[in-house]
């Protein structure tokens, strides 16, 4: 039976399907070495892919750090909670976008031309949030949300946004925020901010902080998962298309950035600003601790408000930061040099007499001119009758030219630049603020490495000639210095001797220079530029009268800095306000106050102010009135005005 | 014993058409395999059940057709295949009328596969053609027996197959067309047909593949040179292939876990449910559990071919080896394509795809493969 059925098989089946099942366990082995290729040798790299695809990481931004007063009751720059509306044009229906559009108009205002053509620009990525408007206030947000049927792919998101409390108040100290440019990538994302002077750029690392970042595990939509922000600035990640909830990987919460606790009294620096606006004045005021260095003020008018940098809407105020004529955002006290004129005569009074050049007694006879055997020039004072008889005290109270002609002489360049660089003129006092300029000395090196190249056919340019050093004597000529280095000059006066180094973060803590005046030349100094203010009777007058305080000992010393010689100003005649305003003279006026605590020394600067006795003095009085009297912010302080959500 | 010989006449009462006690012949080998792949079929579906993309709980669905597929398969055991093997020409001309019908009346679903409402039913011709096929082609072999060895019985068996394949082109659906080839070729070649004839055929394919691709419709097109190329292609075309291969291979040795698999539960893997649910399998379950199912389809097909190769008759020989050889193509094709070394076309998995159709056909041709020692014992 077996053989009748076999029969009915060909021979050499049994081999065929042998072979079929040779031929399929062949094909499943390629299989089996295939997923070991894929699964076992290459699993890394796969693993790696997947999860590519399934992370996605939202950077989340830490809040920048406050910027403090002395202490936490004064924020002078911090960061508010602004608002954006945003759209998804993907989460909105094609035909109902229109509506969309129209009912944001209709509820907050919106520009609709733009806001279409920004969805249209993003047409390729529907999924990309578009700003509809910036900085909603939350009246308008309160709306938005009531209305939020209509609005399918409209919700808001929140950001840090960097307040200047103060607004324009000591806006040049704090400085301000843009977007990073392409060559500072790196540590940065394109549209991030970054301090561009002032505080703001100095202590960039610190008030920084870290970004975080929250990942999470989204569905595959093609889209990207939309970053929200709860009602606490909190980011979350939302459901997506389907209304899944995206799963949360893990979450490192931003970390905020360092506070600054500053030297400024925000009072004093309104009231500086405010004076000079008062008076009128382009110049700058500047207020140090005359015992720790510590800045109290540096007002410069024109200012501006860092804030038009960072708040939507404010392109025209931007602009007008950024060309205007006078420049407001350079600080005048300490980013622009001007001829120091008589302010410089304190330091070569302190320097004649620590060299023993001069003493209490030493008199020159001042007859309103000098001449230099030899040159053909007459150098003049001030007062053309002339002063007379006159020593250290009265030169420096009545701030004669010709006395200190002879001292500068008497010193030589050489011995001047000395003592200029232990008072810090003419070189940057090192304050923790940006872009400071160093003003200028000049030696007999830079006359020989500067001048000479400047003039290589004028040989007579390249000798420093004892003429030149006569204009050094009452710092005119090429001489320029800071409001800044004047105010630190004057603090080495008020505390006896040791120069201070100007500091704006209170971290940094006053630094003291060894005491390089004597006693005795301290004593004499303080009595001259006491009588220049307190000389108000019976002339001759002090030149600093204008700041005379009753009851406050006050020292003082003026200056008026030619910028044109008299030569080129006689065509306009006698009446001095014929002269045209850029042609004016500067005003300079340095003060202390010996009898107050704290001690300040005060340097004031006028722009074309064409006196220091009447056009800085007065503002000096101020200023020490301000300091001393109450200390109430006045009415010109104010909390900046901001739009927006709070 | 002369009767039982007589076996081939139909009209032997004591071979009845309907056997209801064949089913104590049943082998409990393969059907212990079957079991275990149908396991492993409905949890794999329950897992895609619960991504992201579906609304519908697959396994459920899967369950109850491979229940009214298990109830079709005793039918089938129950049955003397020599009736069906008889009735094979006719089936063959419905097939074909039905192949016309849906090119010209089908709805058209994805991937180019169609299918015809006929009342409540979804038909899907080409699904059906698979196993009508190998009854049409055992009818044809046992028919000619040896002259099989001559070239132009050869070319007239191709061409039972050629008939529907070119029609199932048409709908398009490539992935059916890919697998009937093979099916019938093996079938031929265990029949006894000369190696070289087939290795001459084989050279001419080999020849004639690129000027048929010109044909090719534009999607089929893409997916090849997809695969060719995968760095020129767009990244649509690209994707799932890709996408593909990074789920099986993040899968790793030992797998992400069941349920676990970020690329088919968050979606990143279209049709993960379908024709790339052993990507799903292999991320979850890993080189481990990828090769043990492929072990398990591996013990299934051999057994099925123990059938063949210890079957009484011819017949017995060639439905077993057709049978195993339309699944065996499938989980071949289908997982090449899932791990990269085919191009796209869909082809689904036996027991593990979800799709109804092709169930019923798998749940059929495991009952063509347990009739054959059934067979056997009857004869004896």
């Amino acid at each position: 039976m077996a053989q009748t059925g076999q029969k009915k098989r060909p021979d050499g089946v049994t081999a065929r399907v042998r072979f079929v099942m040779i031929g399929l366990v062949l094909a499943m082995s390629v299989l089996v070495v295939r997923l070991w290729d894929l699964q076992v040798v290459h699993w890394f790299d796969y693993a790696q892919m997947a999860e590519y695809n399934r992370l996605r990481p939202e950077r989340l931004k830490a809040p920048r750090g406050t910027i403090y007063g002395p202490d936490e009751s004064i924020v002078l720059a911090d960061n508010r909670s602004a608002c954006d509306l945003v759209i998804v044009p993907a989460e909105c229906r094609p035909m109902e976008i229109d509506a969309v559009i129209e009912k944001l108009d209709e509820l907050v205002g919106i520009d609709e031309a733009a806001l279409r053509r920004k969805i249209e620009e993003s047409k390729s990525r529907p999924y990309r949030q578009v700003v509809a408007k910036q900085d909603v206030s939350r009246n308008d947000l309160m709306r938005v949300e009531e209305f939020a049927y209509a609005l399918p792919g409209v919700f808001p998101v929140a950001r840090p946004q960097r307040r200047y409390v103060y607004g324009d108040t000591a806006g040049q100290i704090l400085g301000y925020l843009g977007e990073v440019g392409e060559d500072e990538l790196g540590k940065y994302k394109l549209g991030d901010l970054i301090g561009r002077s002032g505080l703001e750029q100095v202590y960039e690392s610190a008030m920084r902080g870290t970004d975080g970042q929250l990942v999470v595990s989204v569905y595959r939509t093609d889209r990207r998962p939309q970053l929200r922000t709860d009602a606490l600035g909190r980011a979350y990640v939302g459901v997506d298309s389907y209304g899944r909830q995206l799963e949360q990987e893990f979450r490192v919460d931003p970390e905020a950035g360092g506070s600054i606790f500053t030297t400024l009294d925000i009072g004093l620096q309104a009231r500086c600003e405010e004076i000079l606006e008062d008076a009128r004045a382009i110049g700058a005021i500047a207020v140090l601790n005359a015992d720790t260095g510590a800045v109290l003020t540096l007002a410069s008018t024109p200012g501006y408000d860092p804030s038009v940098f960072v708040t939507h809407g404010r392109a025209r105020d931007r602009e007008e930061a950024l060309v205007g004529k006078l420049k407001p955002m350079r600080s005048r006290a300490y980013q622009e040099a001007y001829p120091p004129a008589s302010v410089f005569k304190v330091m070569l009074a302190v320097a004649a007499l620590e060299e023993g050049v001069i003493d209490e007694n030493t008199t020159h006879y001042c007859p309103g001119r000098f001449r230099l055997d030899g040159v053909n020039q007459v150098w003049r004072c001030w007062k053309s009758s002339g002063h007379g008889n006159i020593s250290v005290v009265d030169a420096l109270a009545f701030s004669c030219d010709v006395f200190f002609y002879n001292v500068g002489l008497a010193l030589g360049v050489d011995r001047i630049n000395e003592w200029a660089a232990k008072f810090g003129l003419g070189r940057p006092t090192g304050i923790d603020l940006p872009h400071e300029v160093s003003g200028l000395i000049p030696s007999r090196d830079w006359w020989d490495q500067v001048r000479r190249p400047q003039y290589p056919d004028e040989p007579w340019e390249w000798r420093w000639y004892p003429g030149k050093t006569v204009n050094l004597a009452i710092g005119q000529g090429e001489a320029t210095t800071t409001p800044l280095q004047n105010a630190m000059m004057m603090a080495a006066v008020i505390n006896g001797g040791r120069r201070p180094r100007p500091f704006v973060n209170m971290s940094l803590g006053p630094e003291l220079s060894e005491d390089f005046i004597g006693d005795r030349t301290i004593d004499l100094v303080h009595r001259g530029m006491r009588k220049c203010v307190d000389k108000d009777r019976s002339p001759p007058t002090g030149t600093g009268k204008a700041a005379k305080i009753p009851g406050m000992i006050i020292l003082g010393k003026t200056g008026t800095a030619q910028i044109v010689s008299r030569k080129q100003l006689i065509k306009y005649g006698k009446d001095e306000n014929n002269i045209p305003y850029f042609l004016r003279d500067h005003a300079w006026f340095v003060a202390g106050v010996l009898d107050r605590e704290p001690r300040i020394a005060v340097s004031v600067l006028v722009e074309h102010g064409l006196h220091g006795s009447s056009a800085a003095a007065p503002l000096a009085k101020l200023v020490i009135e301000y300091f001393y009297a109450s200390r109430q912010p006045p009415a010109a302080l104010q909390v900046a005005q901001e739009g927006g959500a709070r | 014993m002369m009767q039982t010989v007589k076996g081939y006449d139909l009209l032997d009462a004591r071979i009845s058409i309907f056997n209801i006690r064949n089913l104590r012949h049943i082998d409990w080998v393969l059907s212990v395999l079957v079991l275990l792949l149908a396991v492993v079929g409905v949890s794999v579906l329950y897992s895609a059940s619960q991504s992201a993309s579906s609304s519908v709980l697959y396994y459920q669905r899967q369950l109850i057709a491979l229940l009214i597929g298990l109830g079709l398969a005793l039918v089938i055991i129950c049955i003397d295949s020599r009736v069906l093997v008889w009735l094979a020409p006719v089936m063959y001309v419905g097939m074909l009328i039905l192949l016309v019908a849906v090119i010209k009346y089908g709805v058209e679903a994805k991937g180019g596969q169609r299918w015809l409402q006929v009342g409540p039913l979804r038909l899907q011709p080409s699904e059906q053609s698979k196993l009508v096929l190998v009854f049409s082609m055992t009818w044809y072999l046992t028919k000619i027996k040896d002259r099989i060895q001559k070239f132009p019985f050869l070319l007239i068996g191709l061409g039972i197959i050629g008939v529907p394949v070119v029609l199932i082109l048409k709908q398009p659906s490539l992935g059916t067309a890919l697998v009937l080839v093979p099916v019938g070729v093996v079938m031929i070649y265990v029949a006894g047909c000369k190696w070289w004839h087939l290795a001459l055929l084989a050279a001419i394919a080999a020849v004639a593949a690129p000027l048929a691709y010109p044909h090719l419709k534009p999607h089929q097109k893409d997916r090849i040179d997809t695969w060719i190329h995968p760095e020129k292609a767009s990244s649509d075309d690209a994707w799932q292939p890709l996408q593909s291969r990074i789920t099986v291979g993040s899968g790793g040795l030992s797998g992400k876990g069941y349920r676990q698999g970020s690329q088919t539960m968050l979606n990143y893997l279209p049709e993960h449910h379908t024709d790339f649910i052993f990507s799903l399998l292999a991320e979850e379950q890993g080189f481990i559990g990828a090769v043990a199912v492929i072990a398990l389809f591996a013990a299934f097909f051999l057994r099925g071919l123990s059938f063949a190769h210890d079957a009484s008759d011819m017949q017995g020989t060639i439905l077993a080896v057709g049978a195993v050889t339309i699944l065996a193509c499938h989980v071949f094709v289908n997982i090449a394509i899932t791990v990269g070394l085919m191009p796209v076309t869909g082809i689904p998995l036996p027991f593990l795809s979800y799709g109804r159709n092709f169930c019923l056909t798998a749940m059929m041709c495991v009952g063509v493969m347990l009739h054959v020692p059934v067979r056997k014992q009857l004869f004896e």
